[in-house]
């Protein structure tokens, strides 16, 4: 993108706009907003079940042990990168275990 | 029998005779039937519509009314018996209603729903707007539908465990508490009154959980529940308690004081004179959560107790009111002594639980 230059005033303010989120300066007359991580809110892009972070990018917000989060994603989130999708391709995911945290191993095996 | 047998047997019955029982939802096909006294499984009901992801009293309080997500299913759950009465499905072959909580009329014929059509394609999925929709029990389908204005489709973005919908008891008046208290005629859906108070939120957390408390002071035909307001000047959060008249459609609120970040709505205790409430401040690793006590008579908060709270969890109360429930996200309900705010015991479910609320009955 080296080649292009703003050369009219809406173009400018957009380089600016673009260079000044790059910059670690900010105006005085309000708090810094807060840090935001680069990532998917509450999930992620690969296929790693129960695998997420909250929206802070962090597991604080998270259920402990990451289990107890895993059903309720699977029904209400239908994430379908992390868990199967509930509504649609995976119906019976969890038909043979009743408790993701003592009986995961019991889960299907769901090859998308 | 000797002394001992005898004693043993003594606070079987005591307990026996105090304890009522809880339905919860439960993964990841069955109600799970607790008894309170002994604080045991007493039961599975298996379900056949699928996952449970909302169960809801019917407006006589024996049955309970059951509905899953990926059949979208109803099933009609007899709680004296724990028999399945009836159950059906809306799906049909590439079709699918969505629908999440439902609410009964006052002869338990109808329930009211907010339901979204889902029609499979040759490419794709077409996803509907969320409607207004009626099924009859006896025909097992929707017989109705009705358009949501724009400005009320946010608003009825359905969650697994909702209840769409509060009936009065004349079955005149369907009441919506969200982001405003939105009365509809229940014969068209037509709005008849919109009221500005805010139901109280709690990020990342279930919305309340309505138990028998709720149901009861509904057959009363009120509904008490705290509210957020805001002052139009300066724009200040505070909030208070609300009494609803389900038939008059009319209200009292009484400020208590400063909202603060979230609130898990009310569980009020049977003789209906305190409530309780948690409340959290702070986000994810920094969050604090509390009960908060009520005096309903006076609309005072009476007493405060800071608990380590889990990152998502729903709220509920025994039938006798003396205890008070964290269940959710897991396979364990947490018994806090509604007297002292303190632990008294986990029950361990070997089963986890779905969302879709909680039942107590005496």
């Amino acid at each position: 993108m080296r080649h292009l230059r703003a050369v009219n005033q809406k173009a400018r303010r957009m380089d600016d706009f673009v260079t000044s989120a790059r910059e670690h300066v900010v105006g005085l007359q309000g708090p810094p907003p807060p840090p935001k991580m680069r990532v998917p809110l509450g999930c992620t892009l690969i296929f790693t079940p129960g695998w997420e972070v909250d929206s802070a990018g962090g597991a604080a917000g998270l259920c402990q042990p990451l289990e107890r989060d895993i059903y309720d994603c699977y029904v209400d989130c239908y994430w379908p990168a992390q868990v199967p999708d509930h509504l649609n391709n995976a119906t019976d995911w969890t038909s043979k275990c009743a408790s993701a945290t003592k009986d995961w191993r019991n889960l299907d095996l769901i090859f998308p | 029998m000797n002394k001992f047998s005898l004693l043993i047997l003594l606070g079987t019955l005591c307990a026996a005779a105090q304890g009522g029982t809880i339905f919860l939802p439960g993964y990841p096909d069955r109600i799970l039937v607790i008894d309170e006294a002994t604080r045991t499984l007493l039961d599975k009901i298996p379900s056949e519509i699928g996952i449970p992801t909302a169960i809801g009293q019917s407006y006589d309080r024996k049955k309970i009314y059951v509905t899953s997500n990926d059949k979208n299913g109803i099933e009609v759950v007899d709680m004296a018996s724990r028999k399945v009465l009836d159950h059906f499905v809306l799906n049909e072959e590439g079709h699918q209603h969505r629908i999440y909580g439902v609410a009964p009329d006052p002869q338990d014929k109808l329930l009211y729903t907010v339901v979204r059509e889902v029609v499979k394609q040759a490419d794709r999925y077409e996803i509907g707007k969320y409607k207004y929709g009626v099924i009859d029990l006896a025909q097992h389908k929707i017989v109705r539908t009705v358009d949501i204005p724009p400005e009320d489709q946010e608003g009825n973005n359905p969650y697994p465990g909702m209840n769409p919908f509060r009936v009065s008891p004349d079955g005149k008046y369907l009441y919506q508490f969200r982001d405003k208290v939105t009365i509809l005629d229940s014969s068209n859906f037509h709005v008849v009154d919109k009221i500005d108070l805010a139901k109280p939120d709690f990020p990342d957390l279930e919305a309340i959980g309505i138990g028998t408390p709720f149901g009861t002071l509904v057959e009363q035909g009120a509904f008490v529940s705290l509210f957020n307001a805001e002052d139009p000047i300066v724009h200040r959060r505070f909030f208070g308690i609300a009494r609803f008249d389900l038939n008059s459609r009319e209200f009292q609120f009484t400020e208590v004081g400063p909202a603060p970040a979230g609130m898990m709505g009310m569980q009020v205790a049977p003789d209906r004179k305190t409530g309780y409430s948690v409340i959290s401040n702070g986000e994810h690793g920094n969050r604090r959560c509390e009960f908060w006590a009520f005096d309903l008579t006076k609309n005072q908060r009476t007493m405060t107790s800071e608990f380590p709270c889990r990152p998502r969890f729903s709220f509920g109360i025994s039938s006798d009111g003396k205890h008070l429930y964290l269940y959710g996200a897991g396979f364990e309900i947490e018994v806090w002594n509604a007297a002292t705010l303190k632990l008294e015991q986990t029950i361990d479910l070997h089963n986890d639980v779905t969302m879709g609320g909680i039942i107590v009955v005496p």
